[in-house]
Protein backbone atom coordinates (compact mmCIF):
# COMPACT_ATOMS: atom_id res chain seq x y z
CA UNK A 1 0.00 0.00 0.00
CA UNK A 2 0.94 3.56 -0.96
CA UNK A 3 2.92 5.53 2.27
CA UNK A 4 0.67 7.47 4.16
CA UNK A 5 -1.96 5.06 4.47
CA UNK A 6 -3.95 5.64 7.32
CA UNK A 7 -3.83 3.25 9.81
CA UNK A 8 -6.98 0.89 11.47
CA UNK A 9 -7.28 3.06 13.88
CA UNK A 10 -6.70 6.49 12.24
CA UNK A 11 -9.52 5.16 10.13
CA UNK A 12 -11.80 4.23 12.46
CA UNK A 13 -10.91 8.09 14.76
CA UNK A 14 -12.07 10.14 11.75
CA UNK A 15 -14.74 8.22 10.63
CA UNK A 16 -16.43 8.23 14.03
CA UNK A 17 -15.51 12.28 13.89
CA UNK A 18 -16.78 11.69 10.67
CA UNK A 19 -20.00 10.31 11.49
CA UNK A 20 -20.75 13.15 14.64
CA UNK A 21 -20.46 15.96 11.66
CA UNK A 22 -16.60 16.91 11.59
CA UNK A 23 -15.79 17.92 8.45
CA UNK A 24 -12.10 18.25 9.35
CA UNK A 25 -11.71 14.91 10.41
CA UNK A 26 -13.49 13.94 6.73
CA UNK A 27 -11.07 16.13 5.36
CA UNK A 28 -8.17 14.40 6.70
CA UNK A 29 -9.73 10.80 4.76
CA UNK A 30 -10.11 13.01 1.31
CA UNK A 31 -6.32 14.23 1.71
CA UNK A 32 -5.37 10.68 2.30
CA UNK A 33 -7.17 9.29 -0.80
CA UNK A 34 -8.33 11.45 -3.20
CA UNK A 35 -5.37 11.31 -5.16
CA UNK A 36 -5.32 7.68 -5.94
CA UNK A 37 -9.28 7.46 -6.22
CA UNK A 38 -8.54 10.39 -9.27
CA UNK A 39 -6.07 7.90 -10.83
CA UNK A 40 -8.49 4.99 -10.54
CA UNK A 41 -11.76 6.83 -11.86
CA UNK A 42 -9.77 8.12 -14.39
CA UNK A 43 -8.15 4.38 -15.59
CA UNK A 44 -12.18 3.34 -15.74
CA UNK A 45 -13.46 6.60 -17.43
CA UNK A 46 -10.75 7.80 -19.61
CA UNK A 47 -11.78 11.64 -18.29
CA UNK A 48 -10.20 14.06 -15.95
CA UNK A 49 -13.50 15.72 -15.77
CA UNK A 50 -15.50 12.18 -15.12
CA UNK A 51 -13.34 11.18 -12.81
CA UNK A 52 -13.13 14.37 -10.68
CA UNK A 53 -17.39 13.71 -10.51
CA UNK A 54 -16.87 9.93 -9.73
CA UNK A 55 -14.55 11.28 -7.07
CA UNK A 56 -17.11 13.76 -5.50
CA UNK A 57 -20.37 12.10 -5.59
CA UNK A 58 -17.87 8.67 -4.18
CA UNK A 59 -17.27 11.26 -1.64
CA UNK A 60 -20.90 12.35 -0.70
CA UNK A 61 -21.79 8.60 -0.72
CA UNK A 62 -18.96 7.66 1.98
CA UNK A 63 -19.95 10.75 4.24
CA UNK A 64 -23.47 9.62 4.37
CA UNK A 65 -22.73 5.61 4.53
CA UNK A 66 -20.05 6.45 7.38
CA UNK A 67 -22.26 5.08 9.98
CA UNK A 68 -22.46 1.91 8.39
CA UNK A 69 -19.19 1.03 7.64
CA UNK A 70 -17.60 -2.57 8.97
CA UNK A 71 -13.72 -1.90 9.07
CA UNK A 72 -13.67 -5.93 8.85
CA UNK A 73 -11.56 -5.10 5.73
CA UNK A 74 -9.75 -1.44 6.73
CA UNK A 75 -11.35 1.21 5.29
CA UNK A 76 -9.51 1.87 1.79
CA UNK A 77 -11.64 -1.27 0.48
CA UNK A 78 -14.52 0.14 1.29
CA UNK A 79 -14.03 3.58 -0.10
CA UNK A 80 -12.88 2.13 -3.41
CA UNK A 81 -16.29 -0.30 -3.81
CA UNK A 82 -18.35 2.73 -3.60
CA UNK A 83 -16.13 4.77 -6.28
CA UNK A 84 -15.89 1.75 -8.37
CA UNK A 85 -19.82 2.11 -7.77
CA UNK A 86 -19.78 5.74 -8.87
CA UNK A 87 -17.46 5.39 -12.15
CA UNK A 88 -20.09 2.84 -13.41
CA UNK A 89 -22.47 5.00 -12.50
CA UNK A 90 -20.88 8.38 -14.42
CA UNK A 91 -20.21 5.75 -17.22
CA UNK A 92 -24.05 4.84 -17.67
CA UNK A 93 -24.79 8.77 -17.65
CA UNK A 94 -22.22 9.14 -19.91
CA UNK A 95 -23.25 6.43 -22.19
CA UNK A 96 -26.54 7.53 -22.24
CA UNK A 97 -25.66 10.71 -22.40
CA UNK A 98 -23.46 10.86 -25.19
CA UNK A 99 -24.80 7.29 -26.92
CA UNK A 100 -21.65 6.28 -27.09
CA UNK A 101 -20.00 3.24 -24.86
CA UNK A 102 -17.95 3.84 -21.98
CA UNK A 103 -14.59 2.27 -23.71
CA UNK A 104 -14.72 2.61 -27.00
CA UNK A 105 -12.88 0.20 -29.43
CA UNK A 106 -9.48 1.19 -28.43
CA UNK A 107 -6.97 1.76 -31.74
CA UNK A 108 -4.80 -1.17 -32.50
CA UNK A 109 -1.48 -0.60 -30.63
CA UNK A 110 1.41 0.69 -33.30
CA UNK A 111 4.28 -1.54 -33.47
CA UNK A 112 7.40 1.49 -32.28
CA UNK A 113 4.91 2.51 -29.44
CA UNK A 114 6.48 3.29 -26.09
CA UNK A 115 5.96 0.46 -23.87
CA UNK A 116 3.42 2.45 -21.54
CA UNK A 117 1.76 3.86 -24.49
CA UNK A 118 1.23 0.15 -26.00
CA UNK A 119 0.55 -1.04 -22.36
CA UNK A 120 -2.17 1.82 -22.22
CA UNK A 121 -3.87 0.66 -24.94
CA UNK A 122 -3.63 -3.19 -25.09
CA UNK A 123 -5.48 -2.61 -21.51
CA UNK A 124 -8.41 -1.28 -23.37
CA UNK A 125 -8.06 -4.02 -25.45
CA UNK A 126 -8.46 -6.99 -22.68
CA UNK A 127 -11.84 -8.22 -20.30
CA UNK A 128 -12.29 -5.63 -17.91
CA UNK A 129 -12.01 -7.48 -15.13
CA UNK A 130 -8.73 -8.45 -16.02
CA UNK A 131 -7.79 -5.00 -16.36
CA UNK A 132 -9.27 -3.90 -12.91
CA UNK A 133 -6.86 -6.35 -11.51
CA UNK A 134 -3.94 -5.52 -13.31
CA UNK A 135 -4.60 -1.89 -13.07
CA UNK A 136 -5.35 -1.90 -9.08
CA UNK A 137 -2.73 -4.52 -8.26
CA UNK A 138 0.33 -2.91 -10.71
CA UNK A 139 -0.93 -0.11 -11.29
CA UNK A 140 -1.87 1.42 -7.76
CA UNK A 141 0.05 -1.01 -6.02
CA UNK A 142 -2.62 -2.57 -3.86
CA UNK A 143 -1.81 -6.13 -2.73
CA UNK A 144 -4.19 -9.26 -3.62
CA UNK A 145 -6.52 -9.30 -0.37
CA UNK A 146 -7.14 -6.11 -1.25
CA UNK A 147 -7.77 -6.50 -4.57
CA UNK A 148 -9.90 -9.47 -3.55
CA UNK A 149 -11.73 -7.09 -0.97
CA UNK A 150 -12.43 -4.05 -3.17
CA UNK A 151 -13.77 -6.21 -6.27
CA UNK A 152 -15.54 -9.00 -3.57
CA UNK A 153 -13.54 -11.99 -4.63
CA UNK A 154 -11.61 -14.48 -3.61
CA UNK A 155 -7.95 -13.85 -3.61
CA UNK A 156 -6.93 -16.51 -5.43
CA UNK A 157 -9.30 -15.09 -8.19
CA UNK A 158 -7.69 -11.53 -7.74
CA UNK A 159 -4.21 -13.30 -8.49
CA UNK A 160 -5.70 -15.94 -11.62
CA UNK A 161 -7.06 -12.48 -13.25
CA UNK A 162 -4.04 -10.96 -13.06
CA UNK A 163 -2.26 -13.74 -14.43
CA UNK A 164 -4.79 -13.72 -17.24
CA UNK A 165 -4.41 -10.02 -17.92
CA UNK A 166 -0.81 -9.83 -17.96
CA UNK A 167 -0.64 -13.13 -20.29
CA UNK A 168 -3.61 -11.33 -22.38
CA UNK A 169 -1.53 -7.99 -22.42
CA UNK A 170 2.05 -9.38 -23.32
CA UNK A 171 0.21 -11.17 -26.10
CA UNK A 172 -1.24 -7.92 -27.85
CA UNK A 173 2.11 -6.44 -26.83
CA UNK A 174 4.09 -9.03 -29.04
CA UNK A 175 1.91 -9.44 -31.70
CA UNK A 176 1.93 -5.62 -32.09
CA UNK A 177 5.94 -5.76 -32.41
CA UNK A 178 5.81 -8.63 -34.99
CA UNK B 1 11.85 -29.07 -7.62
CA UNK B 2 13.56 -29.49 -10.95
CA UNK B 3 12.47 -26.18 -12.67
CA UNK B 4 11.63 -27.17 -16.35
CA UNK B 5 10.16 -24.71 -19.40
CA UNK B 6 6.91 -25.97 -19.16
CA UNK B 7 6.96 -24.70 -15.47
CA UNK B 8 6.84 -21.53 -16.74
CA UNK B 9 3.23 -20.83 -17.21
CA UNK B 10 2.51 -21.69 -13.58
CA UNK B 11 5.04 -20.22 -11.98
CA UNK B 12 4.09 -16.84 -13.73
CA UNK B 13 0.60 -17.54 -12.21
CA UNK B 14 1.74 -18.48 -8.65
CA UNK B 15 4.04 -16.12 -7.37
CA UNK B 16 5.87 -18.18 -5.18
CA UNK B 17 7.07 -20.25 -7.99
CA UNK B 18 9.03 -17.32 -9.33
CA UNK B 19 12.30 -18.08 -7.82
CA UNK B 20 12.76 -21.39 -9.32
CA UNK B 21 11.63 -19.46 -12.12
CA UNK B 22 14.16 -17.05 -12.26
CA UNK B 23 16.74 -19.58 -11.35
CA UNK B 24 15.76 -21.35 -14.30
CA UNK B 25 15.94 -18.46 -16.59
CA UNK B 26 20.10 -18.12 -15.92
CA UNK B 27 20.13 -20.62 -18.37
CA UNK B 28 17.87 -20.46 -20.90
CA UNK B 29 16.76 -17.83 -23.04
CA UNK B 30 13.38 -17.86 -23.88
CA UNK B 31 12.26 -18.48 -20.33
CA UNK B 32 14.77 -15.36 -19.55
CA UNK B 33 13.20 -13.14 -22.16
CA UNK B 34 9.42 -14.54 -20.80
CA UNK B 35 10.03 -13.30 -17.70
CA UNK B 36 11.82 -10.21 -18.63
CA UNK B 37 8.72 -8.94 -20.59
CA UNK B 38 6.18 -9.83 -17.41
CA UNK B 39 8.75 -7.53 -15.27
CA UNK B 40 8.82 -5.34 -17.87
CA UNK B 41 5.06 -4.86 -17.98
CA UNK B 42 4.49 -4.54 -13.70
CA UNK B 43 7.28 -1.82 -13.96
CA UNK B 44 5.63 0.02 -16.54
CA UNK B 45 2.13 -0.38 -14.89
CA UNK B 46 2.77 2.57 -12.28
CA UNK B 47 3.85 4.80 -14.73
CA UNK B 48 0.72 4.82 -16.05
CA UNK B 49 -1.03 6.24 -12.94
CA UNK B 50 -2.80 9.82 -13.42
CA UNK B 51 -2.35 12.43 -11.38
CA UNK B 52 -3.68 15.99 -11.20
CA UNK B 53 -4.25 18.97 -9.03
CA UNK B 54 -7.64 19.42 -8.08
CA UNK B 55 -7.66 22.40 -5.65
CA UNK B 56 -11.75 22.80 -6.44
CA UNK B 57 -12.36 19.43 -5.68
CA UNK B 58 -12.39 19.03 -1.65
CA UNK B 59 -14.31 22.46 -1.32
CA UNK B 60 -17.35 21.14 -3.97
CA UNK B 61 -17.02 18.23 -1.42
CA UNK B 62 -17.37 20.38 1.49
CA UNK B 63 -19.64 22.97 0.33
CA UNK B 64 -22.14 20.19 -0.94
CA UNK B 65 -21.48 18.18 2.62
CA UNK B 66 -22.81 21.57 4.54
CA UNK B 67 -25.40 22.27 2.66
CA UNK B 68 -27.09 18.96 3.03
CA UNK B 69 -25.96 18.72 6.73
CA UNK B 70 -27.79 22.64 7.04
CA UNK B 71 -30.38 21.15 4.86
CA UNK B 72 -30.86 17.68 6.73
CA UNK B 73 -31.54 20.03 10.19
CA UNK B 74 -34.76 19.72 10.96
CA UNK B 75 -36.79 23.18 11.63
CA UNK B 76 -38.39 22.28 14.67
CA UNK B 77 -37.10 21.24 18.10
CA UNK B 78 -35.32 18.49 16.66
CA UNK B 79 -32.37 19.95 15.20
CA UNK B 80 -31.83 22.62 17.60
CA UNK B 81 -32.00 20.45 20.73
CA UNK B 82 -29.96 17.68 22.13
CA UNK B 83 -31.50 14.92 24.22
CA UNK B 84 -30.58 16.28 27.48
CA UNK B 85 -32.75 19.99 26.29
CA UNK B 86 -35.13 17.50 25.25
CA UNK B 87 -35.88 15.24 28.05
CA UNK B 88 -36.07 18.49 30.06
CA UNK B 89 -38.95 19.60 27.98
CA UNK B 90 -40.15 16.34 28.41
CA UNK B 91 -40.12 16.63 32.27
CA UNK B 92 -41.66 20.11 31.97
CA UNK B 93 -44.73 18.24 30.02
CA UNK B 94 -45.17 15.39 32.52
CA UNK B 95 -45.51 18.20 36.01
CA UNK B 96 -47.81 20.10 33.21
CA UNK B 97 -49.67 17.03 32.73
CA UNK B 98 -49.68 15.78 35.96
CA UNK B 99 -50.58 19.04 37.33
CA UNK B 100 -53.83 18.80 35.23
CA UNK B 101 -54.40 15.38 36.11
CA UNK B 102 -53.77 15.79 39.46
CA UNK B 103 -56.31 18.71 39.04
CA UNK B 104 -59.03 16.71 37.46
CA UNK B 105 -58.61 13.70 39.30
CA UNK B 106 -59.96 14.80 42.25
CA UNK B 107 -63.27 13.84 43.33
CA UNK B 108 -65.35 16.05 41.74
CA UNK B 109 -68.03 18.70 43.12
CA UNK B 110 -70.60 17.87 41.52
CA UNK B 111 -71.19 15.46 38.21
CA UNK B 112 -70.18 16.98 35.09
CA UNK B 113 -72.87 18.03 32.51
CA UNK B 114 -73.09 18.55 28.80
CA UNK B 115 -72.65 22.06 29.96
CA UNK B 116 -69.69 21.92 31.58
CA UNK B 117 -67.04 22.84 29.03
CA UNK B 118 -63.83 21.39 30.57
CA UNK B 119 -66.03 17.62 29.91
CA UNK B 120 -67.05 16.24 26.87
CA UNK B 121 -70.91 14.69 26.19
CA UNK B 122 -70.97 11.24 25.08
CA UNK B 123 -71.26 12.04 21.23
CA UNK B 124 -68.37 14.39 21.53
CA UNK B 125 -66.15 11.41 23.10
CA UNK B 126 -66.88 9.55 20.30
CA UNK B 127 -66.22 11.62 17.33
CA UNK B 128 -62.94 12.52 19.33
CA UNK B 129 -61.47 8.81 19.72
CA UNK B 130 -62.36 8.21 15.77
CA UNK B 131 -60.50 11.12 15.41
CA UNK B 132 -57.22 10.05 17.78
CA UNK B 133 -57.67 6.48 16.20
CA UNK B 134 -57.83 8.52 12.53
CA UNK B 135 -54.55 10.29 13.50
CA UNK B 136 -52.90 7.21 15.20
CA UNK B 137 -53.08 5.19 12.48
CA UNK B 138 -51.72 8.01 10.37
CA UNK B 139 -48.70 8.56 12.71
CA UNK B 140 -48.53 4.99 12.82
CA UNK B 141 -48.24 4.85 8.72
CA UNK B 142 -45.62 7.70 9.25
CA UNK B 143 -43.53 6.04 12.08
CA UNK B 144 -43.48 2.61 9.32
CA UNK B 145 -42.47 5.06 6.55
CA UNK B 146 -39.79 7.08 8.39
CA UNK B 147 -38.03 4.64 11.17
CA UNK B 148 -35.57 2.77 8.68
CA UNK B 149 -34.21 5.84 7.37
CA UNK B 150 -34.05 7.44 11.19
CA UNK B 151 -32.57 3.91 12.18
CA UNK B 152 -30.23 4.02 8.93
CA UNK B 153 -28.86 7.42 9.45
CA UNK B 154 -26.43 8.41 12.25
CA UNK B 155 -26.28 12.38 11.72
CA UNK B 156 -26.55 14.42 15.08
CA UNK B 157 -30.40 15.62 13.74
CA UNK B 158 -31.36 11.63 13.16
CA UNK B 159 -30.22 10.76 16.87
CA UNK B 160 -32.01 14.10 18.45
CA UNK B 161 -35.02 12.94 16.35
CA UNK B 162 -34.79 9.08 17.44
CA UNK B 163 -34.32 10.67 21.22
CA UNK B 164 -37.09 13.08 20.58
CA UNK B 165 -39.50 10.62 19.21
CA UNK B 166 -38.93 8.20 22.78
CA UNK B 167 -39.98 11.17 24.79
CA UNK B 168 -42.91 11.63 22.84
CA UNK B 169 -44.21 7.84 23.17
CA UNK B 170 -43.13 8.02 26.52
CA UNK B 171 -45.85 10.71 26.74
CA UNK B 172 -48.28 9.47 24.88
CA UNK B 173 -48.60 6.10 26.73
CA UNK B 174 -48.61 7.64 29.95
CA UNK B 175 -50.92 10.62 29.18
CA UNK B 176 -53.29 7.31 27.31
CA UNK B 177 -52.90 5.35 30.26
CA UNK B 178 -54.66 8.52 32.42
CA UNK B 179 -57.16 9.18 29.62
CA UNK B 180 -58.54 5.70 29.42
CA UNK B 181 -59.29 6.49 33.46
CA UNK B 182 -60.75 9.57 32.25
CA UNK B 183 -62.16 9.64 29.14
CA UNK B 184 -64.32 12.59 29.70
CA UNK B 185 -61.52 14.89 30.30
CA UNK B 186 -61.21 17.73 27.65
CA UNK B 187 -57.49 19.16 28.71
CA UNK B 188 -56.77 15.91 28.72
CA UNK B 189 -57.45 14.77 25.27
CA UNK B 190 -56.46 18.30 24.13
CA UNK B 191 -53.34 17.35 25.51
CA UNK B 192 -52.93 13.71 23.90
CA UNK B 193 -53.74 15.81 20.55
CA UNK B 194 -51.07 18.16 21.06
CA UNK B 195 -48.34 15.00 21.92
CA UNK B 196 -49.80 13.35 18.85
CA UNK B 197 -49.36 16.15 16.49
CA UNK B 198 -45.66 16.83 17.98
CA UNK B 199 -44.75 13.48 16.91
CA UNK B 200 -46.27 13.51 13.36
CA UNK B 201 -44.54 16.72 13.22
CA UNK B 202 -41.19 15.22 13.74
CA UNK B 203 -42.26 12.10 11.51
CA UNK B 204 -42.75 14.40 8.79
CA UNK B 205 -40.05 16.41 9.37
CA UNK B 206 -37.61 13.14 9.19
CA UNK B 207 -38.92 12.28 5.73
CA UNK B 208 -38.90 15.61 4.06
CA UNK B 209 -35.21 15.71 5.54
CA UNK B 210 -34.28 12.26 3.77
CA UNK B 211 -35.23 13.48 0.38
Amino acid sequence: MAAGRLTARTDADLIQASKRGDLSAFEEIYAAHAGRMKSVAFHLLADRSDAEDAVQEAFLKIYRAAGAIQFDSGLAPWIYRILLNCCYDTGRKRKRQAESPLSAEPPAIPGNAPLQVAIRQALGRIHPQYRMVFWLFEGEGFRHSEVAAILEIPEGTSKKWLFEAKRELKRLLTESRA
Amino acid sequence: MTFDCKDLERALAVPELLPDAREHAKVCDACRRELWLWSQMSGAAPGLREEWETPDLWPKIRQTLAAQQKAAKPRGLVGRFDWRMMAGIAAALTIAVSVVIMQYSRPAPAPATPQDSDFLTEQTLKEVEQTEAAYRASIDKLTRLAQPKLNASENPAAIAAREKLLVLDSEIASVRSTVSRNRFNAQLQAGLAVLYRDKQDTLKEILQSAQ
